[in-house]
């Protein structure tokens, strides 16, 4: 495909013309791709391709040149998720190898995380050699229909000429309009096979090329720019909802000037979080099912929304017919032509990058003099009146007092070093940190948004102290999802990796627990988790954790975060937290924001908000 | 995929028989892709063709699936995210023909046979070979016509049949793939 981006428009191939097996192409556009670290696990069909790793890599050392990191995990679930950290958190495309069968299958996970965030990642599966596909042979798995129904694309190459423009079009796939993961599934035998290095071309797909031109010059026209501008100035009360798009689009800046220029606040998904500094005077924080009690009145309160890089997903807008009850104009901005009208039906729609039309917007404020700010009075009034809150009198330690504290010790400590990266799990301990932590720039927050797997922190955190060694990782974890990567912590202190660990532990899958108590009379049926004997500490120091602490008393918090936080290298701090702590706003499975119920600590709008208490449905 | 199951009178107007067409690479895994694309939303599809086009690098698929139209334009939305796929549309109602051939050999003993021509000559319906005991009419025409014939000749008792699924064209160019974008030199993966 043709971008500008790619070796195919610069210089000719140094390397054109030069004969080399399968696995040396692979590496060899790997490396035209700027690929510096690749994530992977070795196995029989997947052998030439680590081999040719390891000679790229001993030539370079002769000269003294960049080498191809290569970082081993402890199961390909772990490579891919390290993969997907080192992706959202440089905005390059992830890479990462694993050989077939098992190897493939335990990479589905993964992958579909990577579809489900739209997140580019290119993964690199050996097969069984061509002749032994469909015999059931050792170490298969029809990965080809496998990954079709989670990746993006999948390549299975059966033609070894073709491998080359294969491995090219994967990364261009990955990265262009909305992006995702491609598979490549290479036999065995194409590894081993050889022939000539073309230094160039891909593979042609012309309805997609076709579309990636018409989105690369869908800009907003005057007319469409007029229509909006025209609904804007009939509201008074206008709200933005920016996605994971807007980050993934790099239209962040374009967002913060369009907000600033007409005096707009904004709403993130779970997704967006950082797309705006969530400190600054605009920003509203996380809507949806466990969004801001004030993000989600705003929402209530607005009369003009628009929706930017962003989906629709159930926990964003919970019963979808009473979202933004008051809007009378939904507009919304994708890059994706299928999301729109998908969920919602909105008064005006444009298909293409969200930065470029904010800045077109933004261009057109000259002559626009409505003014909002009896809007943002009203907005600022909802923050501090519904401000976040939780049981600050209680004796057991608070996972929301953890994360404030966190907030601040990082802010001393990271000043100079960028701003601190921060992985989550999936649960409680998410939503406390998307609540509670600031984010001042996009591409901070590491989290396994609309697949939650559990398991996804510790890798993504990881991948991301890979591609910025200098800078501040930290991983926010549960005890329930440390326990599904736990092989992990020694991949950290393998490659010397300084990744901060912080476990909130509250002995149970709270998240699951806190909808048993809702909505199941107590029963913790399979979410307790008071009977286990996993001792992290020990676990963490077996590993080669330098730090492993357990912090039990709450009068140390600050002192050690502060000391966990200054740590040089990997560390790890368990801290043991109240496992009645509760996750507030919620907004109840299926139901509007209406209903959202705020908890104890955090002031409602009214009794009525949640007169009628959370209903038991089918919605999940 | 069932193109033995009888046509359905449509009953839910919102619940209706689309003609979906879509023009995908020449290239294995596409079909899958996509009819996984309706099995994953548990829709069945009632009837399916894939073929060649003009451009052999490029192939056709009709199909013809039992669904709401806004689904139908989401699922083809869906589809049109495909790198393979290179243009999608619902050509249910538009300005197209639509056919379906079936083969279906009729129970044609001596004393019935002389009526039986009779009537599939109304249909235009062409034996393609006959035994003592059978013939085997070939049949092409929308689907209505088909079921139309089917009918008449069902009491004459039918031994086994084969539908093609309906297949359907535009009758103007109406494309969005514009042209000029086709490659002279054939995509990598055309000559198989």
């Amino acid at each position: 495909m043709a971008d500008a981006n790619t070796q195919t428009d610069r210089q000719p191939h140094p390397l054109a013309g030069r004969r080399m097996t399968g696995a040396e192409m692979i590496v060899q556009v790997l490396a035209e791709e700027g690929t510096d670290t690749v994530f992977g696990y070795t196995g029989g069909a997947i052998l030439p391709v680590f081999d040719a790793i390891f000679r790229y890599n001993a030539e370079r050392e002769a000269r003294r040149d960049k080498q191809m990191q290569l970082i081993i995990p402890a199961n390909e679930q772990g490579a891919g998720f390290m993969a997907a950290g080192y992706a959202r958190s440089s905005g390059k495309v992830g890479v990462f190898v694993v050989t077939s069968g098992p190897a493939a299958t335990n990479s589905v996970t993964p992958i579909r995380d990577c579809m489900a965030d739209s997140i580019p990642v290119v993964l690199i599966c050996g097969q069984v050699a061509r002749a032994a596909i469909g015999t059931d042979a050792f170490q298969e798995a029809p990965v080809f229909n496998l990954m079709s129904a989670c990746a993006k694309h999948v390549f299975l190459v059966e033609r070894p000429e073709e491998l080359e423009s294969v491995v090219r079009t994967a990364f261009e796939i990955a990265r262009s309009g909305r992006p995702g993961p491609v598979v490549i599934d290479v036999p065995k035998d194409v590894q081993n096979w050889e022939g000539v290095f073309k230094g160039g071309g891909t593979v042609r797909f012309r309805g997609y090329e076709t579309r990636m031109k018409r989105l690369a010059s869908a800009k907003l026209s005057d007319a469409e720019c007029a229509e909006l501008l025209g609904m804007l100035r009939k509201s008074e009360r206008p709200l933005v909802c920016a996605g994971g798009g807007v980050i993934l689009g790099g239209g962040a800046p374009q967002l913060r000037r369009f907000a600033e220029a007409f005096g707009i606040p904004v709403v993130t998904t779970l997704m967006g979080i950082g797309a705006v500094d969530t400190t600054s005077d605009l920003s509203l924080q996380m809507l949806g099912m466990h969004g801001m009690a004030y993000a989600n009145y705003a929402v209530t309160d607005c009369d003009f929304l628009l929706v930017a890089g962003a989906r629709f997903d159930d926990r964003v807008a919970g019963k979808v017919q009473e979202f933004a009850p008051n809007a009378r104009y939904i507009a919304h901005i994708d890059i994706d032509a299928a999301e729109i009208g998908k969920v919602k039906q909105v008064s005006w729609a444009h298909v293409g990058d969200a930065g470029d039309a904010f800045a077109e917007l933004a261009a057109r404020k000259e002559g626009f003099d409505k003014d909002f700010s009896p809007w943002l009075e009203h907005v600022r009034k909802l923050r501090e009146k519904h401000a976040r809150g939780y049981d600050r009198s209680s004796r057991a330690i608070q996972p929301q007092q953890v994360l404030e504290c966190l907030n601040e010790v990082v802010k001393g400590a990271a000043a100079g070093k960028g701003d601190a990266i921060v992985a989550t799990g999936v649960g409680q301990h998410q939503m406390w940190a998307a609540q509670y932590l600031d984010f001042k720039a996009p591409r901070l927050f590491l989290t396994s948004g609309s697949m939650g797997t559990m398991g996804f922190g510790l890798p993504a955190a990881i991948g991301a102290q890979a591609a910025f060694p200098d800078r501040l990782v930290i991983d926010v974890d549960g005890d329930g999802s440390m326990r599904m990567n736990i092989g992990e912590l020694e991949t950290a202190t393998t490659y010397g990796l300084p990744v901060k660990v912080l476990l909130l532990n509250n002995h149970a899958d709270g998240m699951v627990r806190q909808w048993q108590k809702l909505f199941f009379d107590n029963r913790f049926s399979g979410s307790d988790k008071t009977l286990r004997r996993k001792d992290f500490v020990k676990a963490a120091q077996a590993d080669g954790f330098g730090f492993a602490e357990r912090l039990e008393d709450q009068g140390r918090l600050r002192e050690a975060l502060e000391r966990f936080i200054a740590f040089e290298g990997a560390a790890f701090l368990e801290v043991v937290i109240d496992p009645d702590a509760e996750v507030y706003p919620m907004v109840f499975p299926g139901a509007s924001y209406k209903e959202m119920s705020t908890g104890d600590f955090i002031k409602g709008r009214s009794a009525e908000d949640y007169a009628q208490g959370p209903r038991r449905t089918d919605a999940f | 995929m069932a193109s033995a199951i009888p046509f359905v009178e449509k009953t839910d107007p919102l619940e209706s028989t689309r003609t979906l067409s879509i023009l995908v690479e020449n290239r294995f895994g596409v079909l899958s892709r996509i009819a996984g694309l309706f099995s994953a939303r548990g829709y069945n599809i009632e009837s399916l063709t894939v073929a060649r086009t003009a451009d052999s690098t490029l192939s056709r698929i009709t199909m013809v699936v039992r669904c709401e139209p806004l689904l139908a334009q989401q699922i083809l939305r869906q589809v049109e995210k495909l790198p393979n796929a290179v243009e999608a549309a619902d050509l249910t109602d538009t300005n197209c023909v639509e056919r379906e051939l079936v083969l279906v050999r009729v129970h044609a003993k001596e004393g019935r046979r002389t009526s039986l021509l009779t009537e599939a000559e109304i249909f235009r319906a062409r034996v393609v070979t006959a035994t003592p005991e059978n013939y085997v009419f070939e049949v092409t025409g929308d689907s209505g016509k088909i079921e139309a014939f089917l009918d008449v000749v069902r009491p004459y008792g039918i031994d086994e049949m084969v539908r093609t699924g309906q297949v359907a064209l535009r009758r103007n160019l109406h494309s969005r793939f514009a042209p000029e974008t086709v490659v002279e030199e054939d995509p990598v993966e055309a000559s198989r």
